[in-house]
């Protein structure tokens, strides 16, 4: 009995190691679990744009670094002088001159025919240069990080409205300021990506005296939330405009502002 | 009838106050670049012909290098170059060849006290009915610095108008460590690299100057007897000012823009951490504690609550931000060396230089780059070969200026108009002044 007795308090021995062990390994497996999850967390974030890594330099940055967009934005060389390959127009092959017969006393005949062989050649062509190719020199400019929007093809203008100013007409160069300030503070990555054409947003301000924004309200909504608050967001970047011209003599200006946007 | 009249007054005067005028305009209007015209200015009186030269080169220069502009080549100009409004014809300046928007011109000439006195004017061609935008008088004595003094001041004035309410930094100074007299000592240039002349005369070694946001004084580290140590110089005073040695190196100062504060880096105890104190050298604070250097603060112009710097703490140099207090540390760039940052004055970008692949069998320059901190997304600037090092921001966010081998260059901030500003001896850390 003493024997059975003992080989049963060697089975009460082993239990509480086993429950020891079972446990440390649910802490292992839990731990590298956790560890995946937390680091994986850190280590997954997309630095600098695409890719991250060894990719491609990012050049899809839009800023409101006030300074105006770059004309040529699609050539990803970044370089300011124009481009890499030299692409010379296409030399003119030029025509075997034709033998002129010695003019013989008959001489006026021969004229009228050679006239008549000139009109029928077709007039020099333009050079035509295909839209792919790069322009030599070096790169280009760099593209980005300032396009701040390219909505082609959109029209606008200014008008003018209550009151019978003519502010518009006498301070055409502050209109073009004000438009290219908000332009330049609008930041199309604010809007939601999924978004691919909306209807056109109008922002109604006042710019005080000195060229302070003031009182933004959304006058028509685009219907996307993203687009109007993007909208808006524009102009409370906007510290100042520069004051109103001196000349001017009224205290404020109202603005109607609109944002086309297309991806 | 009388009171009719004052009746019918005050009705007219209450519509001529509530009448407001509106502006209609929207995106997509094109963001193009200005084109202006900068006729040379012509003599009205006497005979300021070197002035003359001076100030037509430094006024066409300012507007070239403004990055809103885009200068009209004087090959285009008509033959008849305006002096004054009544001679400018507008047709012949907003139509092609020239093509201008905007026709900056006007006189100069010198009179019998030895004064030079500028009449410039800018007209937009566009607007015949009232084209004139600015008109301007300036009255200096007749030297070669007032004449660029007032060609910087018109050019300002011009940028002001047209660039938004951005102030031109025509004025603005650069402040740099050269090592011209055989010691490296401060030193201070125009921002187009005229009147280069030395700050400090401190005879050992001075390094990363950083002038205040009043131009007051210069913040930079210096070797002294008992190791490197921030000092403090005074450009009123034109010496050193006191500024307390607080043990250990003590590098790369930073002001606040509301020059209530500086940021530095000091091992007094021991490690490499961020500091801040005020401009007295008072109210020491410790907020970075992490193993591992922490070295070359900059502050967030825009709103001085957030504090940029490098960290070694994962090995290479990488750069962080984080609050003023210490908090919500930020870890920007990946990968790499990237070292200098300079926060942008709007507060939405840094710059630093970056080597973004670093390491044996990976040979990299060292580069200029500019990131968006919302998106980190970012842009290199610079394609040069050198070792690129040292940025920092203009006032006005258009341009940098940035050491390349040992030279000082600038550039507008989209890595454009590359120019170098200084030719003579070794140049390097400038420091663009806050205005």
């Amino acid at each position: 009995m003493a024997v059975s007795a003992d080989i049963y308090t060697e089975r009460d021995q082993f239990s509480k190691p086993v429950a020891v062990s079972i446990g440390l390994h649910v802490a292992l497996f839990g731990s590298i679990l956790l560890y995946a999850t937390v680091m994986g967390r850190f280590r997954g974030e997309d630095w600098g744009g695409t890719g991250g890594g060894g990719g491609a330099m990012s050049a899809t940055l839009v800023s409101s670094i006030p300074l105006p967009a770059s004309p040529e934005s699609t050539n990803i060389l970044a370089n300011e002088s124009k481009g890499v390959s030299q692409s010379l127009p296409k030399a003119e092959e030029v025509p075997e001159p034709t033998a002129v017969p010695i003019p013989a006393p008959d001489a006026k005949k021969l004229d009228r025919t050679t006239r008549s062989t000139r009109q029928d050649r077709k007039p020099a062509q333009p050079v035509q240069t295909a839209t792919n190719v790069i322009p030599f020199g070096q790169g280009g400019p760099i593209s980005g990080p300032y396009g701040t929007f390219s909505a082609g093809g959109a029209k606008g203008g200014f008008g003018f409205n209550g009151g019978g100013g003519d502010f518009g007409s006498r301070y055409g160069w502050y209109v073009d300021v004000v438009r290219r300030k908000v332009s330049e503070n609008w930041l199309k990555y604010e809007v939601d990506p999924n978004i691919r054409d909306a209807r056109r947003v109008y922002i109604t301000f006042e710019i005080s005296r000195a060229g302070q924004p003031r009182n933004i309200t959304i006058e028509q909504s685009s219907g996307v939330p993203s687009l109007d608050q993007s909208a808006v967001r524009a102009l409370q970047r906007i510290d100042t405009f520069g004051p109103l011209p001196g000349d001017y003599h009224g205290s404020s200006v109202n603005v109607e502002f609109w944002f086309d946007y297309r991806r | 009838m009388k009171r009719l009249f004052v009746l019918t007054f005050l009705i007219s005067l209450a519509t001529a106050c509530f009448s407001q005028d509106w502006i209609r305009t929207g995106t997509g209007l094109g963001q193009e670049k200005i084109r202006i015209a900068v006729p040379d200015f012509k003599v009205s009186q006497g005979n300021p012909a070197d002035l003359q030269k001076t100030f037509n080169d430094t006024l066409f220069s300012d507007l070239e290098s403004a990055g809103i502009f885009e200068v009209v080549s004087k090959s285009f100009y008509p033959l008849q170059v305006p002096g004054s409004p009544q001679e400018m014809k507008l047709d012949a300046w907003g139509n092609p060849p020239p093509n201008a928007a905007m026709v900056a011109f006007g006189n100069l000439g010198t009179d019998n006290q030895n004064n030079l006195a500028v009449f410039g004017w800018l007209f937009d061609t566009r607007n015949t009915g009232s084209p004139q935008v600015l008109g301007k008088q300036y009255r200096k004595p007749a030297t070669p610095d007032s004449a660029r003094e007032i060609a910087h001041e018109f050019a300002n004035e011009i940028i002001f108008r047209l660039g938004g309410g951005i102030s031109g930094i025509t004025q603005s100074k650069i402040y740099f460590i050269s090592s011209r007299t055989g010691h490296k000592e401060v030193w201070a240039m125009d921002y187009d690299g005229a009147n280069q002349h030395q700050v400090t005369r401190v005879g050992s070694i001075a390094l990363s100057p950083r002038v205040s946001p009043d131009g007051s004084r210069v913040a930079f580290s210096g070797l002294a007897s008992g190791g490197w140590n921030i000092m403090m110089w005074s450009n009123e005073l034109n010496r050193a000012v006191r500024f307390p040695s607080l043990g250990g190196t003590n590098l790369s100062p930073a002001w606040s823009s509301d020059g209530t504060s500086i940021a530095f880096s000091s091992s007094r105890n021991g490690d490499p951490e961020i500091y801040v104190v005020d401009p007295n050298g008072n109210g020491l604070r410790r907020v970075t504690a992490y193993r591992g250097p922490d070295v070359s603060p900059v502050w967030n112009p825009k709103t001085n609550a957030q504090i940029a710097w490098v960290s070694g703490r994962t090995g290479l140099p990488q750069i962080y931000t984080m609050q003023a207090d210490g908090t919500n540390v930020q870890r920007m760039t990946d990968q790499g060396y990237a070292v200098s940052p300079a926060w942008s004055p709007n507060g939405q970008f840094l710059a630093f230089a970056w080597i973004r692949h670093y390491g044996p069998g990976a040979p990299g320059a060292q580069d200029i780059y500019v990131m968006d901190i919302t998106t980190r997304q970012f842009v290199q600037l610079t394609h040069n070969g050198r070792r690129n090092d040292f940025p920092s921001w203009s006032p006005d966010g258009r341009h940098i200026v940035f050491q390349a081998d040992d030279q000082i260059w600038t550039m507008l901030a989209d890595g454009t108009g590359q120019r170098q500003l200084t030719f003579a001896g070794k140049n390097s850390q400038p420091n663009w002044s806050f205005k």
